[in-house]
């Protein structure tokens, strides 16, 4: 260890050489939140749409499922896929087992989220879009969708961070992602005071932008900002096509 | 029983078959929700370039008429034509693509407006340009705002719905039911939703549409605009036609006494507001 590190305030553990070992945990989580946000997204949908199913029993198995796995610890729902499957003959990868547990559990989370935002659209809206002879499929994604994102965007965001956190609860199942890495640090460096604030801060400072970049976009949304380049065109074309010295409206 | 066959439902004018083209036509219109006639054989004819009022009671069926001729509402049995085309009949009414095409030949204005609130007022109106007219973005710009011009909005046309009165609201709402040239306009109760000045405001809009010859068949409880802006007004009295012909007949000398009951109000008070 290098003496010039060594003595850097309180800090003794040489971050350098650790370095790469950081890095990849980083990655590690990363990862495993990206891979297992996509997925919840696509099954919270998937569970929010069968809630509001004209056929009773899908309704059913989707209520049923949320409610189990949103009152299940994510720790228990961790150990059931990884060493419980297992045990039955099931073997996942850590990364399998992890990001089906993340999505698990965050499916049923979302999917509640997501239901608040397709019932949040006033009847009317669609009424609107069918009496302007959109087709069914136009009504969805120009005006159902649109609204509902700008509904669930701000919840969504907040499970993003929140599931970023719970990947640290893979250190039991040993995933090599940050936390696992913190503590084979401090194991060998036997600093733990130091190394885990280093974790933390870490930690922090991937999810603190993530916070700010979904509070940015909440207000850019309420404001009614566009955000797609196609949106921002048009405005602009109709800004053109306004009567000169008319105010207000959007940027 | 059926108070609504033992008299006329058109004014002779309208009868004249040599006169213009009729655009809406409703036959025996029948609509049960479970148990409930709403409609109970319904008869209605617009020609071309007509404005037809149609008041009565809340809850007597004027809404639901209004939504079988676009098919938001499925009709149980009866007839529905509009510009000719046999929308609906005996309970089969036009599916998917057919369906979508004469929502685009039938404008419609909500009582809650209804305008999608994540788009400004000119996307609003562009929007069935582009999604339903195909047409070109600039064009369709051009003819959004050309549109809010018409109804007085031009300069609010990158409004959020949100930040527009109520009555601002409803004639972008109006601007957009007219983007795709339809042949007719439906008003579903425009103006219960607002305060009398902003009534007043989107009523004028319609007074001018109905000079510039649009069709137009309104629910409506304001007897002044029913009266000196409507070619004929329906008067419909728990799912049936109670008594059809030229506003002042109805209005002053009906034969129903429902009709005479409703208008009692105005007759006595209110007469010449609006």
């Amino acid at each position: 260890m290098p003496d010039h590190l060594a003595s850097f305030g309180p800090f003794r553990v040489d971050w350098i050489s650790w370095a790469p070992t950081l890095g990849n945990g980083i990655l590690k989580t990363l990862e495993f939140t990206f891979a297992s946000f996509v997925g919840a997204v696509v099954a919270g949908l998937l569970l929010a749409l069968m809630r509001e199913s004209s056929v009773p029993p899908v309704r059913w198995l989707a209520r049923i499922y949320t409610e189990i796995f949103k009152n299940l610890p994510l720790l228990t729902e961790i150990f059931l896929v990884y060493f419980g499957l297992a045990s039955l003959g099931l073997r996942l990868s850590v990364f399998e087992a992890g990001c089906a547990s993340l999505i698990v559990f965050y499916a049923a989370y979302l999917s509640e989220i997501f239901r608040g935002g397709l019932q949040g659209i006033a009847a009317g809206q669609r009424e609107a879009a069918h009496a302007l002879g959109l087709s069914e499929r136009e009504v969805l994604t120009r005006v159902v969708v649109p609204q509902a994102v700008r509904l669930v965007l701000p919840a969504t965001t907040t499970m993003l961070v929140d599931m970023l956190k719970s990947t640290s609860l893979l250190i039991t199942i040993s995933a090599a992602e940050l936390m696992t890495v913190g503590q084979l640090i401090a194991s060998t460096t036997f600093r733990a005071m130091e190394v885990y604030f280093v974790i933390g801060v870490v930690y922090f400072a991937m999810c603190y932008p993530l916070s700010m970049v979904s509070l940015w976009l909440e207000r850019r949304l309420k404001a009614g900002t566009p955000l797609s380049p196609r949106r921002r065109h048009l405005i602009a074309q109709v800004r053109l096509a306004m009567p000169a010295g008319a105010a207000g409206g959007l940027r | 029983m059926n108070v609504g066959k033992a008299e006329p439902h058109v004014a002779p004018d309208h009868s004249d078959p040599a006169g213009p083209p009729v655009v809406v036509r409703v036959e025996k219109l029948v609509k049960r929700f479970g148990d409930t006639r709403v409609l109970d054989g319904i008869d209605l004819a617009i020609r071309r370039g007509e404005v037809v009022s149609l008041m009565g009671q809340s809850g007597g069926g004027k809404t639901t008429l209004l939504r079988c001729i676009n098919l938001l509402e499925e009709p149980t049995a009866g007839t529905v034509e509009v510009g000719g085309e046999v929308v609906s009949q005996d309970g089969e009414s036009l599916h998917r693509a057919s369906r979508v095409q004469l929502r685009q030949r039938v404008g419609m204005v909500f009582q809650s407006f209804n305008l999608f609130q994540h788009l400004t007022a000119a996307e609003n109106v562009a929007l069935p340009l582009l999604r339903v007219g195909k047409v070109d973005r600039a064009d369709a710009v051009r003819r959004a705002v050309d549109l809010l011009a018409r109804v007085g909005l031009a300069d609010k046309a990158l409004e959020l719905p949100a930040r527009l009165s109520g009555g601002q609201q409803q004639r972008v709402a109006i601007a957009r039911a007219l983007a795709l040239r339809p042949v007719a306009l439906l008003f579903d109760e425009p103006t219960s939703a607002l305060d009398p000045e902003s009534s007043q405001e989107v009523l004028s809009v319609m007074r001018e549409l109905s000079t510039e010859g649009i069709t137009m068949l309104v629910s409506t409880h304001e007897v002044g605009f029913a009266l000196d802006a409507s070619d004929q007004i329906v008067f419909i009295d728990r799912g049936k036609v109670a008594h059809a012909g030229a506003p002042r007949d109805v209005v002053f000398g009906s034969a129903s006494e429902r009709a005479r009951e409703f208008f009692a109000g105005f007759v006595r008070y209110g007469n010449g507001n609006g």
